[in-house]
């Protein structure tokens, strides 16, 4: 019993730096927080959300770079073609590694990577390329790699980027989806969120060669309209720091069909949206 | 923070959506984002002034005026005489790093002259609209000299007209205290500083200072208000200072591309439908 108490105490608290946790000595201090002088209590140093495990407290700071799982979704931007890699900016503290033994080669084939691939890497991604990948692991010295071998992965077209706070997404089932509207939302794990138009393809019929081509198919006004306007409804989101899942966005496009795209980028159209989805959020909750 | 690079597959959305009228976040293409202006923030400046442009870009500015001697150089005897009788405005702009990546290192100085050297040469003559003669407080010896400087505190875009627009707010904002003169005779003059902050006034012709319409050429289409991703699309980028009266003050292209003429005479006429 005195264990679930301690532990109640603990979740979902908010800190802000120089907040004193605990002034109970029986803790381990862990990231995000240090010990006072007469080391009597433990202070945070950021401002975030208490995590417990055990006798360990760390902070998890909300305004942080992104730092992966293993088998997380991410969106990536490559920033540099090298030997047999490129290197990606993943929101992190510094770029992963997509090596070129981890993306699938178009035509479907699995095969050893030749040098003639080698020599035509930028075919596959140039710099500056958005791709979806996942975490596939971190080495010793703290670089990342990813890995791009399934279908669902790849180079990101027909849409825009956001970029928002990595904490506002939350891991879940899957990071595709495609919403009622009739767009599609890749939600990157670090915070960078793709909005593109629907592509009605399955995956099996998704023609091998084209997986790595620079065009962009044909999107016409009304789907860009949508597209803007989830872009714009997910900026509210970011910027009032609400989380960001498929029924969130969906929830915050409902409300803001009243106001015409360009507007949301208006404050009290942003917030007449969040106040709306907030207050949805509350009736479905007590539903249940 | 701002990317840097864009895809291929990006900038290719961007393009056509500008040709569709309709932008990444909405908008049109003479469509400007909110801009949230604040004047005398900093207790310690003659004026100062905040701008957020769209709640992403940041421009702080502030006004300090000093006492000083007036430029005397100048190879020509008329040239010379003219500036013995003004004041003078010197301009300093500085992009934080933390604002984007491109502001880090040494890539920040070009941007930081680019942007000093343009705020100078507009408001550093007739076109500026300051009412610099009357900065001069005895010819040929002290004068006003107005020092402003501008800070980049984010960026999310469109820095130049967030800049000229708080320079103009920052300058509205400025108040110069009143010198007294005294004659002592044979030519000597003498000034003070009057201390009644009551008697304490704005700068002459604050009113005629130019702001800044930008435009983006991308494709064959010209754009204002750019956003980060749309300003790495840009080809070309054109500056045109106007005046409230609608009179252009100043032109300046920046950019690798290129603009033809008659895009160019269309883009100038422009700045009348966004003001």
């Amino acid at each position: 019993m005195f264990v679930r108490t301690q532990r109640d105490n603990f979740e979902s608290k908010v800190v802000t730096p120089g907040q004193v946790i605990t002034a109970d000595t029986q803790y381990m201090r862990g990231h995000g927080t240090y010990l006072n002088e007469e080391e009597s209590s433990h202070i945070s140093s950021v401002a975030g959300v208490v995590e417990r495990v055990n006798k360990l407290i760390t902070v998890r700071p909300l305004h942080t770079r992104y730092t992966g799982n293993i088998g997380d979704l991410v969106i990536g931007r490559i920033t540099e073609v090298t030997n047999k890699r490129w290197k990606v900016d993943i929101n992190s503290r510094q770029d992963a590694v997509l090596l070129l033994s981890a993306i699938n080669l178009p035509g479907g084939v699995q095969r050893r990577k030749t040098e003639a691939d080698e020599l035509q890497m930028r075919k596959f991604f140039a710099e500056g390329d958005l791709l979806a990948a996942e975490f596939q692991g971190s080495f010793n010295d703290g670089s990342t790699s990813l890995h791009t071998r399934n279908l669902k992965y790849g180079k990101l077209r027909n849409g825009s980027l956001i970029v928002v706070p990595p904490a506002l997404v939350q891991r879940c089932k899957t990071h595709f989806h495609t919403l009622s509207c009739g767009v599609d939302v890749t939600l990157g794990l670090n915070g960078y969120i793709w909005v593109s138009k629907h592509s009605s393809k399955n995956l099996d019929e998704l023609d091998p060669e084209a997986i790595y081509s620079n065009d962009n198919e044909p999107v016409d006004r009304s789907t860009r309209e949508t597209i803007a306007r989830v872009c714009n409804c997910i900026n509210a989101l970011s910027r009032h720091f609400m989380c960001i899942t498929d029924t969130i966005i969906a929830y915050a496009y409902e409300a803001s069909l009243k106001y015409p795209v360009k507007d949301l980028l208006k404050l009290e159209a942003m917030e007449f949206v969040t106040t709306e989805v907030r207050h949805k959020l509350s009736v479905v909750r007590s539903i249940y | 923070m701002a990317p840097v690079l864009i895809s291929a597959l990006e900038a290719d959305y961007i393009l056509k959506g500008i040709d569709d009228n309709l932008r990444a976040d909405g908008r049109g293409r003479l469509d400007y984002r909110e801009v949230i202006l604040e004047t005398g923030l900093i207790t310690q400046a003659h004026g100062s002034a905040r701008c957020r442009l769209g709640e992403g870009t940041d421009v702080l500015v502030g006004v300090k005026v000093d006492i000083g001697t007036v430029d005397i150089d100048g190879t020509e005897e008329e040239v010379a005489t003219v500036k013995a009788k003004r004041g003078r405005v010197v301009c300093n702009v500085e992009c934080s790093p933390i604002a984007s990546q491109q502001f880090a290192g040494r890539g920040a100085d070009d941007i930081n002259n680019e942007l000093t050297q343009m705020m100078s040469r507009v408001l550093n003559g007739p076109q500026g609209g300051l009412n610099l003669e009357k900065l001069c407080i005895i010819p040929g010896k002290a004068c006003w000299i107005v020092y402003i400087d501008a800070l980049v505190l984010d960026y999310a875009g469109n820095i130049v007209d967030t800049m000229f627009m708080t320079t103009r707010a920052a300058l509205f904002n400025t108040q110069v205290p009143k010198a007294i003169i005294h004659d002592l005779g044979d030519g000597e003059v003498e000034f003070d500083l009057s201390e009644d902050v009551e008697e304490w006034e704005r700068i002459e012709g604050w009113e005629h200072v130019p702001i800044s319409v930008t435009l983006n050429k991308i494709g064959s289409r010209h754009i204002v208000d750019a956003t980060p991703l749309e300003e790495l699309t840009t080809e070309a980028k054109l500056h045109v200072m106007v005046n409230r009266n609608g009179k252009i003050c100043g032109i300046q292209k920046s950019g690798s591309g290129s603009i033809e003429h008659s895009l160019l005479s269309e883009m100038v006429q422009v700045h009348i439908f966004v003001i």
